[in-house]
């Protein structure tokens, strides 16, 4: 069995704010459902831009399989940054898994599937966003 | 409400009219664009439903979708229902085929840079089973964006309570005005309200329903002696608002443009 060392945040991530404690349960149930290891989570630093528990996660590959994120849109805005992580990652040979959205990315070509949503997500800053009063 | 004609848009004559059709009318039905497509879903359920049955052979497989009441028990239907829609999302080609089955009509409805929902949803409705309702209700209601359209293939064919029944636009504009009066009632009262006003599709195998969801719609107890299977999916432009259905975990862009994967990139270049 894969073992997935879970990572959840302690500040906002692009506007989305979650407890820890059920992010630290979505990561459970994901892992409980898709069969992995989880491996108790690393608590992001609520320091603006930190990435430094992410880095230690990363560190711990191949010790373990991967990480599993509560969410995608916790990674890095900066798309430098973002993709030099994923791909440490990989060349690292392991993965990375978001249990919200129910993604992983252990290929390059699920990174460019996972950067493209990323892409949209920042461009969509930029577009009609509302409608009317909702 | 703003319209579409050819004086205000550079669309060719066909395209306007299924505008017009879908505006006027809150849905369009059409025969499949990709009949091969088609086919491949409807044989991929056969195949699964028959694995999930322990059938090796069955003479009539055609009536298997419209008889299997016969086969699994009520008390079964709803994990039945979970595990055939499970295998069939697991297949890679599936959201491809079910694409290509409505693309040139979603070019025209909702453009040619799409997002799609991420997992097709299926309903199986027995006869005289009051389980398995949806009652009525739009999905912008709980939380759905109304740039949104549901592309709804029937695997049988569909008719009077076997299908579901969709309010049209000028009725529930009218609905809405009179909204706040309904506060306190039961969706039950709320469709006795509008039951004479409601569309009930009509539509076979081989064709597909694209409806708007914003528009009040559900199903009654099935009081034909058939079992409907149906299945749908939401798909809307890459561009426009998302409500609670985020991209990513609910919607994934499935056609993205040149021109728009080029602006993503673009940097402007820095002189610091």
């Amino acid at each position: 069995m894969k073992s997935l060392r879970g990572y959840i945040f302690s500040r906002k991530f692009m506007g989305d704010f979650c407890h820890q404690n059920t992010q630290n349960l979505v990561l459970r149930d994901y892992c409980e459902r898709k069969n992995y290891k989880y491996l108790l989570s690393f608590t992001e630093y609520g320091i603006i831009d930190s990435y430094l528990m992410f880095q230690e996660c990363i560190d711990l590959i191949p010790g373990v399989n991967g990480i599993v994120c509560y969410s995608l849109f916790m990674l890095p805005e900066n798309q430098v940054e973002r993709r030099n992580f994923l791909n440490t990652v990989l060349d690292k040979g392991g993965e990375i898994h978001f249990a919200l959205e129910g993604l992983k990315i252990s290929t390059c070509s699920e990174l460019e599937r996972i950067e493209c949503i990323w892409l949209i997500r920042q461009t969509m800053e930029n577009c009609i966003t509302t409608i009317y009063d909702k | 409400m703003l319209s579409i004609t050819n004086k205000n848009s550079f669309l060719i004559d066909e395209d306007i009219d299924i505008t017009q059709q879908y505006l006027k009318n809150g849905f369009y039905i059409a025969p499949a664009a990709d009949k091969i497509a088609l086919s491949w879903i409807k044989s991929s359920f056969l195949k699964i439903i028959k694995d999930e049955l322990n059938i090796k052979t069955d003479s009539n497989e055609e009536q298997l979708f419209d008889l299997i009441h016969k086969k699994v028990p009520i008390s079964e239907l709803n994990s039945f229902r979970l595990s055939v829609m499970k295998k069939m999302n697991e297949l890679p080609d599936f959201r491809k085929n079910y694409f290509k089955v409505a693309e040139p009509y979603l070019n025209i409805l909702v453009g040619n840079e799409l997002a799609m929902q991420v997992r097709v949803n299926l309903s199986i409705q027995y006869p005289n089973d009051n389980s398995s309702l949806l009652p009525l209700h739009a999905d912008t209601w709980s939380g759905d964006s109304p740039f949104e359209v549901v592309v709804w293939i029937p695997l049988v064919n569909c008719y009077n309570t076997k299908s579901m029944f969709l309010l049209p636009p000028s009725e529930n504009m009218k609905l809405n005005e009179n909204f706040k009066q309904m506060a306190g009632s039961k969706m039950e009262d709320l469709y006795e309200s509008i039951e004479n006003k409601v569309d009930w599709v009509k539509i076979d195998y081989g064709n597909i329903l694209i409806f708007n969801h914003s528009l009040p719609h559900g199903n009654r107890i099935n009081e034909e002696n058939e079992t409907r299977w149906s299945i749908n999916c939401r798909f809307k432009s890459v561009f426009t608002p998302y409500w609670e259905k985020p991209l990513g975990s609910f919607f994934e862009p499935i056609t993205l443009r040149a021109a728009s994967i080029s602006g993503m990139n673009y940097k402007l270049p820095e002189l610091k």
